[in-house]
C-alpha cells in the first residue's frame, strides 16, 4: 500500500547565525491535497518550503519525503518541484526548453520530451506558444510556464512560493480557482506559500498559520477561521473583534461586563479567557434589543458592505460588518448568537486545543 | 546625450567635426604618404603601390603578423577561460567586503602602468628561468587580459537571478550542468565582450611586449617602434594603412553584431 503521508517534519529547527527561524516544528502533509502555509513574512515559511525543496540544510530535525530521510540530500535529487515567486524562468530559453528544462536533465529521449512539453502547456492552457520567447510573455503567461515547468516533471510535490503576488487582482482570483482545479486534476500534493488570508482560505484543503517560526494552528479552512487557537490566529485570518472575558463556567461566558451563553466548555471555572466575535456575526439592531449598546464612531464602504467602527460605554472598539446603512454618532444595539462567541485560551497548544474541541464533539454525538 | 545637445545642434556639430578631424587627420596622413612614390613624407611625388608591394613581399613582416596574431588570440583564449572562472570565484563570495576587496585587486592591475607590469614580468621570468620569446610574451598577455574579462563578464553575474540557479538545482541539474545550461548560457554577452576586449588589448599592447620579448620574436607593435627608430620608411606608412583599415573591418563586424542583438531584443519586447 503506498504511504499516506508525503511530508513529514519531525522537530525541525533552522538557524541562520543565532537567528531561530523555525523552532521545532513538527507535521505530516498527506499525499494528494492542497496545503497552505500562511502567515506574516519573516515568520518562517518560505525556510519550510527550502526544507522540503533542498535548498537549505536543517539546523537539527528530521525530515521525510514519502517515507525517506531527505536531510542531505540535495534538491536535484528530490521529486520536488517548485515554482518561485519571480518565476525564475531561464530568459535563454523559449517556453518550450524552459518546460524542457527537467525532462532534459533527465535524459529523456526527444520525441517523448515532445509529447510531455505539450501535455503540460495544455494543462495550463498555453498550447501553441511552444517557441515564444519568455520576454514575449505577460507576467500571468509567465506563472503558467513556471507551473508548467513543474507539473512536467511528474513531481511527489510541488511547492508554490507566493507565486500569485505579481499578478493583479483579477488575474489573481483567476489562478486561485486554475491552481485550485489543476491540483485536483493532477493529484499532487501542492505546498502553497502566502501571506494574503484570502488566497489561503479559498484554496486549501489544511492551512498551517505558522508565526515566529512556530506553526501556531493548522486545519481546514473553516475550523482555522471559525476556532481560531490564539489571538494571532484570529487577527492574522479575517478581521476579528478580541476582548478579555472569564468563563463563568462551561456554556457560560462573562465579557464586557455581561454574561452571555455560549457553546465552549473543558475550561477551569472563572478562568481568563479571550472572546473573539467576528464582524459578520454582529448584527444591527434597535437599542432596546442588542445585547451590546454601542455608539457609532465611523462607516467606511467596502462595496460589499459597511464597515462600522463601534464603541461601547466600557471603552471597547467593535468592528461590524453590515449592508444596513447607519449615521455616524447613532447609538445602536448589537446582537449575537451563542455560536458567534469563540473563546479563546491563553496560551493553550495546538494539542491541548484539538484535545478540548474533540472532548466536546464528543459531548454532542452523545447528547 | 545627443537630446541635451539638440538645441546648440551647429556649433555641437562643428565642435565635433573638429575634434574628430584633429583625431584622424595624422591616420590620414599617414595612409596618403604611403601611396607617394617619393621615399620620404615631405613631398608627394606621385601615386605607387611600391610600398604594399613591398610589404605583402616581406617574409619576415609577415612571420611577425601571424605571431602578433597567434599572441592575440591564444592569450584571450585562455584569459577568457580563466576570467570567467575568476569572475565566478569572485561572484560566489557571500560576503560584500571579501568581494569588494576581490574586485579592487582585480581592478589594480588594470590600471597599474604597463610599464611596471612588463617590468615585473621581466624580472619574474628571469628569475624564474623561463626563456625569453613566445611563452613568455603570451604568458604576460594573458595575465593582463585576465583583469580585463574579470571586469566584463562580473556585472552578467550579479545582474542574473540567483533563484535560477536554485530553479536548475530543482528541475535535476547538477552543479556542472548548472554551469553549462543556465550561467555560461546567460553571461555569453559578457563573455564576448570579454574576449574581444582581450584581444584588441593584446594585439596593440606595446610596453608589456617590448619588455619580456626577446631575440628573434617580434610582435608588430615592437617591430614598427624598431623600423621607425631606424629610420623613416613608407613601408611602415603602408603597414600602418593595412592595419588601420583591418581595425576598421573589426569594428564594422563588432557594430553589425550588436545591432542584431539589438534588434533582437527589441522585437522581442513587442
Amino acid at each position: 500500500m503506498e504511504n499516506t503521508t508525503i511530508i513529514e517534519f519531525h522537530h525541525v529547527k533552522k538557524k541562520y547565525d543565532d537567528d531561530i527561524v523555525l523552532d521545532d516544528v513538527t507535521f505530516e502533509m498527506e499525499r494528494g491535497k492542497f496545503y497552505t502555509l500562511l502567515g506574516p513574512s519573516g515568520c518562517g515559511k518560505t525556510t519550510i518550503l527550502r526544507l522540503i525543496a533542498g535548498f537549505t540544510e536543517a539546523t537539527s530535525g528530521e525530515i521525510f519525503l514519502d517515507g525517506k530521510k531527505v536531510n542531505t540530500i540535495p534538491a536535484n535529487k528530490r521529486k520536488v518541484n517548485t515554482v518561485f515567486q519571480d518565476y525564475a524562468l531561464f530568459p535563454h530559453l523559449n517556453v518550450f526548453e524552459n518546460i524542457a528544462f527537467g525532462l532534459r536533465m533527465k535524459k529523456m529521449k526527444q520525441a517523448q520530451i515532445e509529447v510531455k512539453v505539450k501535455e503540460a502547456l495544455q494543462f495550463v492552457n498555453l498550447a501553441g506558444y511552444e517557441n515564444r520567447e519568455i520576454e514575449q510573455m505577460s507576467g500571468g503567461q509567465r506563472q503558467r510556464v513556471a507551473i508548467a515547468r513543474a507539473i512536467v516533471n511528474e513531481p511527489d510535490v510541488i511547492l508554490l512560493d507566493e507565486p500569485l503576488s505579481a499578478l493583479d487582482l483579477k488575474l489573481r482570483t483567476q489562478m486561485q480557482y486554475e491552481l485550485r482545479e489543476l491540483q485536483k486534476r493532477l493529484g499532487i500534493t501542492f505546498v502553497f506559500v502566502t501571506h494574503d488570508q484570502e488566497e489561503a482560505l479559498a484554496m486549501s484543503d489544511e492551512i498551517f498559520v505558522i508565526n515566529e517560526g512556530k506553526i501556531q494552528q493548522s486545519g481546514t479552512p473553516i475550523d482555522i477561521y471559525d476556532e481560531p487557537i490564539n489571538r494571532f490566529v484570529a487577527d492574522f485570518i479575517g478581521e476579528s473583534n478580541i476582548v478579555q472575558g472569564k468563563m463563568i463556567q462551561d456554556f457560560l461566558v462573562s465579557f464586557v461586563g455581561q454574561t452571555f451563553n455560549c457553546v465552549d466548555q473543558g475550561m477551569k471555572p472563572n478562568e481568563a479567557v479571550e472572546i473573539v466575535i467576528r464582524p459578520e456575526d454582529l448584527e444591527i439592531t434597535p437599542t432596546e434589543k442588542g445585547k451590546l449598546k454601542v455608539e457609532i464612531q465611523s462607516v467606511l464602504f467596502r462595496g460589499v458592505h459597511y464597515e462600522i467602527n463601534a464603541i461601547d460605554d466600557a471603552g471597547n472598539n467593535w468592528l461590524i460588518h453590515t449592508t444596513k446603512k447607519v449615521i455616524i454618532g447613532e447609538k445602536i444595539g448589537l446582537s449575537f448568537t451563542a455560536e458567534s462567541i469563540h473563546v479563546m485560551r491563553h496560551d493553550e497548544t495546538e494539542e491541548e486545543f484539538d484535545k478540548r474541541l474533540g472532548a466536546y464533539m464528543e459531548g454532542e454525538s452523545n447528547a | 546625450m545627443y537630446k541635451v545637445h539638440n538645441k546648440s545642434s551647429s556649433f555641437a556639430k562643428i565642435y565635433l567635426i573638429l575634434i574628430f578631424l584633429l583625431l584622424y587627420t595624422p591616420i590620414l596622413f599617414l595612409i596618403f604618404y604611403s601611396f607617394n612614390s617619393g621615399g620620404t613624407m615631405g613631398s608627394f611625388k606621385g601615386f605607387t603601390l611600391d610600398w604594399y608591394r613591398d610589404l605583402f613581399k616581406d617574409m619576415r613582416l609577415f612571420l611577425i603578423v601571424l605571431n602578433t596574431f597567434a599572441i592575440a588570440i591564444l592569450s584571450s583564449l585562455v584569459a577568457t577561460i580563466v576570467g570567467i572562472f575568476g569572475a565566478l570565484a569572485i561572484h560566489s563570495y557571500k560576503q560584500r567586503k571579501t568581494r569588494n576587496t576581490l574586485l579592487s585587486l582585480n581592478n589594480v592591475l588594470m590600471v597599474s602602468p604597463d610599464v611596471i607590469i612588463g617590468a615585473s614580468f621581466l624580472i619574474l621570468f628571469t628569475i624564474g628561468g623561463i626563456k625569453l620569446g613566445f611563452i613568455s610574451v603570451l604568458l604576460s598577455h594573458i595575465a593582463f587580459s585576465i583583469p580585463i574579462v574579470v571586469l566584463l563578464v562580473l556585472p552578467k553575474l550579479t545582474e542574473m537571478n540567483p533563484t535560477l540557479m536554485d530553479a536548475a538545482r530543482d528541475l535535476g541539474a547538477n552543479n556542472w550542468q548548472i554551469l553549462t545550461k543556465v550561467i555560461l548560457p546567460y553571461i555569453t554577452p559578457g563573455i564576448f565582450a570579454g574576449f574581444f576586449m582581450a584581444l584588441t588589448y593584446s594585439l596593440d599592447d606595446f610596453a608589456v611586449t617590448f619588455f619580456v620579448t626577446g631575440n628573434g620574436f617580434s610582435t608588430l607593435s615592437v617591430e614598427i617602434y624598431s623600423l621607425a627608430r631606424r629610420g623613416i620608411s613608407l613601408n611602415i606608412n603602408a603597414l600602418s594603412a593595412v592595419l588601420f583599415l583591418f581595425t576598421i573591418a573589426l569594428v564594422i563586424v563588432y557594430f553589425l553584431l550588436q545591432q542584431r542583438s539589438n534588434l533582437k531584443t527589441m522585437g522581442v519586447r513587442k
